[in-house]
């Protein structure tokens, strides 16, 4: 039950929904009938002349205008309409005109035997869609008091049969106001609305042009083009040539342009093409094709058969697509277009009543509505315009808040990850505090707890709490920021170096050779410093306590190797008693030296520096490279660049 | 304290020692004592202000956390009643944190709490002749305040704004480990201005008064008026 209601309460709008859209259509209908039915206003009636002597096809008999033909075709032997009326005595000084309101398809107007008025001559009249009415001066010379004869010449050449509607003869300011309206009316605003469907068709064009994957817009551009040129060229008259051949084409313009906006029509709505729809191009080929090979009496038969219920039949699909485009997508431009469909509906009804002579007039207002489906192509184009730069609107300010959010996002997983970047960097570094502290100081406390517990040796406990002190020192200064300038670490480290070989008399002979020293290394971090300045330490104490030296020279240079590179290398040399080196680059003798080179060369080896130790044993005169001076020698190579990682931790 | 000399013992040299922990004081009080100075030491911040009533010392010792308060600001009080007395800290790592903040309020220097008895006599005697010791590490503090760096560092406030170039380049000097002498000859100085150098910078660090102190802060943008 819970879901079939929806189902039916979605049935019953759609239902209301119709009910709606055809109630609309009605109405709309309902009042172009009402601006139909009135005629239009004509001039004072006493100037009308509706008594005539007809002479058709040989016979000859009185009748009134207006006049149905039965005749598609009078050229040779048109009707001829015969009349008389009076010029008033007082109206001898203002000018006269013949009016004639509308005839199908053309008229000579005589006077008193002279011609004044050949409608074939004016190619706007000579179309039957037209409506145009015709006015004629005449001359003054021509008329005469009283009776004066009027005969009219009606040309009928299809496609519809011959009409003549009242005329008037009398003032031409009376007359003239009634053939401007109809001028305007039928003549000027269709031009105007031809106009408009140029412009219309540039637009189009240009917007397939720019939208190739939108077709609708090309065959509606092309649609308006047809339209155009119809409305444009002139209808044949007289002989053929092969011009006038060309022209007859242009008959086919409607049910092409028919077939064509129909297309759009299905395109715009969204529907699938029919395989039968080339269907639509069929009475419009065919009319061309009969233009081409045939005469002109073959097409104007063939348009009233092709044209005609092709223009009907279209209309009344464009009237259900354009609905069921409406009520389906609620789409503003599909309702505007099946209004103005309704619109023309109607109009096309009427004009039909008109050709089968059911109402007693013969104004043909299809191509007039045609206006109203113009208007709604290029309301409906503008519409779709707007909308599409509202929806770019709206989609750059929903791009600009996506922007946002996604930067306070990134912005806050940035923070995240610095926040644990440095969590794993303080981590670290405890580690290594605590390795260092571990190696130097906790090493030395022990010792000094041991040296306490046995009661005596004051001075060994004070030289294990001095170097405690001294390596707390360090293992703080080497975590102060350097910039990547060993050379300040090694400031302090002398200092230190000095306070502890003074009491031992020993001298400390510092040579730098420039005052930059060493290169810097920015990647220098305070685990390598503190690996340095131990290695160093290391070879320090071991001239005091094992070599008995009296002078350490420390040398600080800047080699340049082979690759141009330069590279720091930093030299303790004692003149001590030296020791002995096996070939396995260890100390010979007491285990203790050995284990201190061993820590020497580890040091070396994490910082990726090169550790060289020479050393000569006193007395002993054997070829070494320190030649016959006696002493201990150790050349610290720094690596061009010192690794990342602790390498050799583990 | 590449400066250090042998000579003859100073006579009635009046040293005030300020040492809270008794064996460090009688140490450094043997030391001093047997060099020939006159020693009055003193375990509290009370106990010193008393010693400094009874007239200016040549030299004031003192450590910087006492019980009853803490020994800048003795410092700071010395330094403006007795201008001539020369004042250095005892500090047991030498760390920049509490040797920069006594240097700020006028003291020269610090001395290690487990210096050699000879080391801890000679620093004096150095003091007392007008040589104002700066180590490696105090100096590498200094220079590297000097750099221009996006965000201060941490650390005490210094204010190095007032250090012309010359003397950043003798504190690079000091810092990197050389000697006067080397310093002198690589700068193309006189090896005897070096020490007047020395002297100079720690006046330029001092901060001396209260309106100053909040000159230089508002100089250095640390108060935003």
């Amino acid at each position: 039950m819970a879901e079939r209601l929806p189902v039916r309460r979605w049935r019953r709008l759609r239902r209301s929904r119709l009910f709606q859209y055809l109630l609309l259509q009605a109405m709309i209908a309902g009042l172009c009938v009402l601006a139909l039915l009135p005629s239009l206003p004509g001039p004072p009636a006493h100037y009308q002349l509706t008594a005539f002597n007809l002479t058709e096809a040989g016979a000859e008999r009185a009748m009134t205008l207006p006049y149905f033909s039965h005749l598609r075709n009078a050229m040779n032997d048109p009707p001829r309409f015969s009349g008389r009326f009076v010029r008033p005595a007082d109206e001898a000084g203002r000018a006269s005109s013949v009016f004639l309101p509308r005839f199908t398809n053309g008229v000579e107007v005589t006077v008193n035997g002279v011609a004044i008025l050949d409608s074939r001559r004016d190619p706007a009249a000579n179309r039957p869609d037209r409506n145009t009415p015709a006015i004629a001066v005449i001359p003054p010379s021509l008329l005469h008091d009283g009776d004066n004869a009027i005969s009219i010449r009606l040309f009928i050449w299809g496609p519809v049969t011959g009409f003549l509607d009242r005329i008037w003869v009398g003032p031409d300011e009376l007359l003239r106001p009634s053939y401007n309206l109809r001028t305007l009316i039928f003549v000027t605003l269709p031009v105007v609305f031809s106009s408009w469907q140029a412009i219309l068709a540039v637009i189009l064009g240009i917007m397939w042009v720019m939208r190739r994957h939108e077709p609708a817009y090309g065959v509606l551009a092309a649609a308006m083009a047809v339209g155009v040129a119809q409305a444009f060229l002139q209808t044949p008259m007289g002989d053929e040539t092969p011009f006038s051949r060309l022209n007859v084409v242009l008959i086919a313009a409607a049910p092409i342009e028919c077939a064509l906006v129909l297309t759009f029509a299905l395109l715009f709505s969204g529907m699938k093409w029919p395989r039968y729809g080339w269907v639509l191009f069929l009475p419009g080929g065919l009319l061309a094709l009969a233009g081409l090979f045939g005469n002109q009496t073959l097409v104007r038969g063939l348009f009233l058969v092709l044209a005609v219920p092709m223009v009907g039949l279209s209309l009344v699909l464009m009237a259900v697509i354009t609905a069921r485009s409406a009520l389906k997508r609620q789409n503003v431009a599909s309702f505007m277009l099946g209004c103005a469909v309704t619109i023309m509906l109607t109009c096309w009804i009427a004009d039909m009543l008109a050709v089968f002579q059911v109402v007693p007039n013969r104004i043909f207002v299809s191509r007039l509505s045609y206006s109203a489906m113009l208007v709604a192509i290029g309301a409906g184009l503008t519409w779709r315009f707007a909308r599409a730069l509202n929806e770019v609107d709206s989609f750059a300010g929903r791009l600009v808040t996506q922007v946002r959010v996604a930067e306070e996002k990134l912005k806050a997983s940035f923070a995240r990850e610095e926040e644990r970047a440095r969590a794993a960097a303080l981590a670290r570094e405890r580690t290594r505090l605590m390795r260092d502290l571990h190696d130097g100081l906790g090493g030395q406390l022990v010792s000094i707890v041991a040296l306490s517990e046995r009661g005596n040796g004051g001075a060994d406990i004070a030289d294990a709490a001095r170097a405690a002190l001294k390596d707390l020192r360090l293992v703080i200064d080497s975590m102060d920021d350097i910039g990547g300038d060993l050379m300040l670490a090694l400031g302090s480290w002398r200092e230190r170096a000095m306070a502890q070989l003074r009491p031992h008399g020993i001298a400390l002979d510092w040579r730098a050779g420039t005052a930059q020293g060493l290169p810097v290394h920015p990647e220098l971090r305070p685990w390598h410093v503190i690996q340095i300045v131990r290695l160093l330490d290391e070879a320090v104490t071991n001239a005091v306590k094992h070599a008995d030296a009296k002078h350490i020279t420390v040398r600080i240079e800047t080699l340049a190797d082979a690759d141009g590179l330069a590279r720091g290398c930093i030299t303790v040399e004692d003149d001590g008693r030296g020791f002995e080196i096996t070939p396995e680059g260890t100390a010979a003798g007491s285990i203790k030296a050995a284990r201190g080179l061993r820590n020497m060369r580890s040091r070396a080896a994490r910082c990726g520096a090169e550790l060289e130790l020479s050393s000569c044993a006193q007395g002993d005169h054997q070829a070494d490279n320190q030649g016959d001076v006696p002493g201990t020698r150790v050349r610290l190579t720094l690596p061009h660049r010192f690794p990342d990682s602790d390498g050799a931790a583990g | 304290m590449n400066s250090l000399s042998d000579g003859s013992p100073a006579e009635a040299i009046t040293v005030v020692l300020v040492e809270d922990d008794a064996p460090t004081l009688w140490r450094l009080q043997d030391a001093l004592t047997k060099a020939g100075y006159q020693v009055k030491a003193a375990g509290t911040l009370a106990e010193a202000r008393a010693c400094l009533a009874q007239g200016a010392p040549k030299v004031l010792l003192t450590d910087l956390q006492l019980p009853d308060g803490h020994g800048v600001d003795l410092i700071r009080e010395t330094r403006q009643r007795f201008p001539d007395t020369e004042i250095m800290v005892i500090s047991i790592l030498g760390d920049e944190e509490s040797v920069i903040s006594a240097i700020t309020v006028g003291a020269t220097g610090y001395l290690l709490k487990d210096a050699f008895p000879t080391d801890i006599a000679a620093t004096v005697r150095d003091l007392v002749a007008g040589h104002s010791p700066i180590s490696a590490s105090i100096a590498r503090f200094i220079v590297r305040r000097t750099q221009n760096t996006p965000e201060p560092p941490p650390g005490p406030v210094l204010n190095t704004a007032k250090l012309t170039p010359r003397e950043i380049d003798i504190l690079w000097g000091i810092a990197k480990g050389f000697s006067y002498a080397e310093i002198a000859s690589h700068l193309g100085l006189s090896r005897q201005t070096v020490p007047g150098h020395i002297k100079n910078i720690y006046r330029k660090l001092e901060v001396h008064t209260r309106g100053e102190a909040v000159f230089e802060a508002v100089q250095q943008g640390l108060i935003r008026l």
